[in-house]
């Protein structure tokens, strides 16, 4: 075992799959079991994956902790590093350091309605949290608004048509938006007029209404979407300490030393890595330049 | 804390007995620049300087730092405890280390520094303010711990302040060398102490300037300031609390890489740089004024991240003066 936090322990890619033509879902598995029974998170953290002599990168944790023996990462291809990972295969071996951040504060939310609002790749942390939710039964009802590109840039299709069709069973009701129109898209929406449309995550808000002292907001999506999230949640006068959202910024360290994800005034500062990345509204609005 | 007396003609043989714990660095001149040196005898080091271009940072988080090497696949830790020691530390920059220690010994701690740290022996010296010194109002004039020995200079030899068990013991080892203090050390003391605190020219004023400067956030006076600047970053590398850090992966040969830190500077346009181009801070203006935040930000259990050096207006190509970008920052709220 390593006291030195920057060594990353071996982790092997059970599976990887194609989610999208941009995104892939890599499953693994610590190859030191006694790692892997020690690793545990909560929705909302994040791993460094360590490439080994090409570097290392922040990426929040997909599965959720109830699901054990295995953690899931959905990695967008944008640049060298995740190139570099998009060419690994099964069997292969990264390393991974973490789990890092605070994550959202589930066990406080219980018993509560919960909102999630996704944009993009904003699913990936999101998706921790839906089955986390889903899973454990400790929550009133569960919302997901989704907000995607193009029918091909939704992730885990499988698991959001699954969810509209048999989300109430499981106590989760799924709204989804899109914005470029294909077939596929106008087919889904055929099937659910009531919950399916072209249009932006906001969009989805409209004619909602919800019992505000009994609700959290939890969203992630791009830099751009927060604004127009929160004043919708606003404007239903849901309080900024009920509204979480999971934030990014450029990481090295994870653990608060390297500098590069702080953000704030003389009076307030933050780093991203450690005091986030799930912040409040009310933490964006004493933080400026959180969001 | 235990006062002691090293009598002038004892400095030499004291100092050379320091040689036992580890390599001895201490304050030397080069041209107009000082810097900390490994050295070997008393005359080859300057104490009467004013400051290093590099503070004592440099020992603890290194400009460029090898932390780990890859063989076979596997990490391996470079974590080494070497006993040093740096002779001639100023009040300002034991403050500058103790704010390191916040972030770097905070759980998780960082191993290289922590080794460092524990393997060093800080040796404090008296100075004289110049023309940018303004440690005085932040109270960083005068250390209080942070040290093992701090010598104070007197007529006729040093009162030393033993600040830990290791200065302690250190003292004790040459204990021939050290004499009891007298009433009239005390009262040579408080005579420097006293004119020292008079002879400061610049003055910070501190009062509500976290809140001033927050509410200033769209002054005109961040904007006039960044214009000017060159965004070298020169201010972060010799501020000894700037301690960004970048990593980068390096391959020596076919078998062997090394994962290597270096200072950042958050003047720097890639500092707060996303995959997908998206910058967090895109105009210099941002970046300028994130770094007079980061300086000003005051924690309630360890003060400002600036000691007041004057190191960043000494060394800032483009003249700009820290105290007066805060000053001209905080009259423009009126
Ligand atoms: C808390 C957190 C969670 C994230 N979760 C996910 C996720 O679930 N899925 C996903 O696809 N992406 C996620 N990201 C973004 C991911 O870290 C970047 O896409 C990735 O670092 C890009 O690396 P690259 O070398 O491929 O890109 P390049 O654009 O080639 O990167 C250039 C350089 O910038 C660095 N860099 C770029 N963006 C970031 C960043 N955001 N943080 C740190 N360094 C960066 C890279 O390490 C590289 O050295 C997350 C980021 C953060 C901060
Ligand atoms: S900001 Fe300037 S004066 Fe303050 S500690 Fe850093 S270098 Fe010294
Ligand atoms: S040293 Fe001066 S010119 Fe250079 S980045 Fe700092 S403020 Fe700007
Ligand atoms: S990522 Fe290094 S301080 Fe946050």
């Amino acid at each position: 075992m390593s006291e030195n936090p920057y060594v990353s322990y071996d982790a092997r890619i059970l599976e990887v799959k194609d989610l999208t033509p941009r995104e892939k879902l890599f499953t693994l598995r610590f190859v030191d079991p006694e790692v892997g029974e020690r690793f545990d998170f909560r929705p909302g953290q994040f791993v460094i994956v360590d490439l080994r002599g090409f570097g290392e990168f922040p990426i929040s944790i997909c599965s959720s902790p109830t699901r054990r023996g295995y953690f899931q990462l959905c990695i967008r291809k944008v640049g060298r590093m995740t190139k570099f990972i998009h060419r690994m295969k099964e069997g292969e071996v990264v390393g991974i350091r973490g789990p890092y951040g605070n994550g959202f504060p589930m066990e406080k939310m219980e018993g509560s309605n919960l909102i999630l609002v996704a944009g993009g790749l904003g699913m990936a942390p999101l998706r921790s949290v839906l089955w986390y939710a889903i899973d454990s039964g400790k929550y009133e009802h569960i919302w997901l608004f989704y907000g995607t590109k193009a029918y091909e840039d939704i992730l885990f299709r499988d698991e959001v048509v699954h969810l509209l069709k048999h989300g109430e069973a499981m106590n989760c009701s799924v709204k989804l938006a899109y914005e470029v129109e294909s077939p596929s898209c106008i087919y889904l929406e055929k099937g659910f007029s009531d919950r399916v449309c072209k249009g932006v995550v906001t969009d989805l808000f409209r004619g909602e209404e919800f019992d505000v002292n009994n609700t959290y907001a939890l969203i992630c999506g791009p830099p751009v979407m927060y604004k127009f999230v929160i004043r919708e949640l606003s404007d239903r006068k849901l309080s900024p300490g009920r509204i979480y959202m999971t934030l990014e910024r450029r990481m090295r360290c994870g653990i608060g030393k390297c500098g590069h994800c702080i953000v704030g005034t003389s009076t307030s500062i933050k780093y991203v890595c450690r005091d986030g990345p799930v912040f409040t509204y009310w933490d964006a609005l004493s933080t400026r330049g959180l969001i | 804390m235990r006062y002691i007396k090293l009598p002038a003609e004892n400095f030499e043989e004291f100092f050379n007995s320091l040689k036992a714990w580890g390599k001895v660095y201490g304050p030397v001149k080069r041209g107009n620049i000082h810097s900390f040196q490994e050295v070997q005898r008393v005359k080859e080091m300057d104490l009467y300087y004013n400051r290093t271009m590099l503070p004592p940072k440099k020992f603890f988080v290194r400009p460029r730092d090898v932390i780990l090497r890859l063989k076979n696949g596997k990490w391996e830790n470079g974590v080494k405890n070497e006993p040093f020691v740096i002779f001639g530390v100023h009040s300002c920059d034991i403050h500058g280390l103790k704010i390191l220690d916040k972030v770097y010994l905070d759980e998780p701690a960082d191993p290289y520094y922590k080794a460092r740290r524990e393997s060093a022996l800080i040796i404090g010296i008296s100075c004289t303010p110049d023309e940018y010194c303004f440690c005085k109002s932040l109270g960083t004039d005068f250390a209080m711990d942070g040290f093992d020995l701090f010598l104070h200079e007197l007529p006729d030899g040093w009162l030393v302040r033993v600040g830990s068990v290791r200065g302690h013991e250190i003292a004790w080892e040459n204990e021939e060398l050290f004499e009891e203090v007298t009433e009239e050390d005390l009262a040579n003391f408080r005579a420097f102490e006293e004119k020292r605190a008079k002879s400061f020219k610049r003055k910070l004023s501190k009062e509500g300037l976290a809140d001033m400067l927050d509410l200033a956030y769209n002054s005109p006076v961040w904007k006039k300031y960044a214009d000017i600047c060159l965004a070298c970053g020169n201010c972060n590398m010799v501020c000894p609390t700037c301690r960004c850090y970048e990593v980068c992966d390096k391959w020596l040969n076919a078998y062997e890489a090394v994962r290597e830190r270096r200072y950042d500077s958050c003047f720097m346009e890639s500092h707060g740089l996303v995959a997908g181009g998206h910058n967090f801070r895109p105009t210099r203006l941002d970046r300028f004024r994130h770094r007079y935040y980061c300086k000003s930000y005051f924690d309630p259990s360890a003060g400002f991240n600036c000691v007041g050096c004057g190191r960043c207006d000494e060394f800032c190509p483009a003249g700009i003066e820290h105290v007066k970008v805060l000053d001209e920052v905080r009259g423009s709220l009126q």
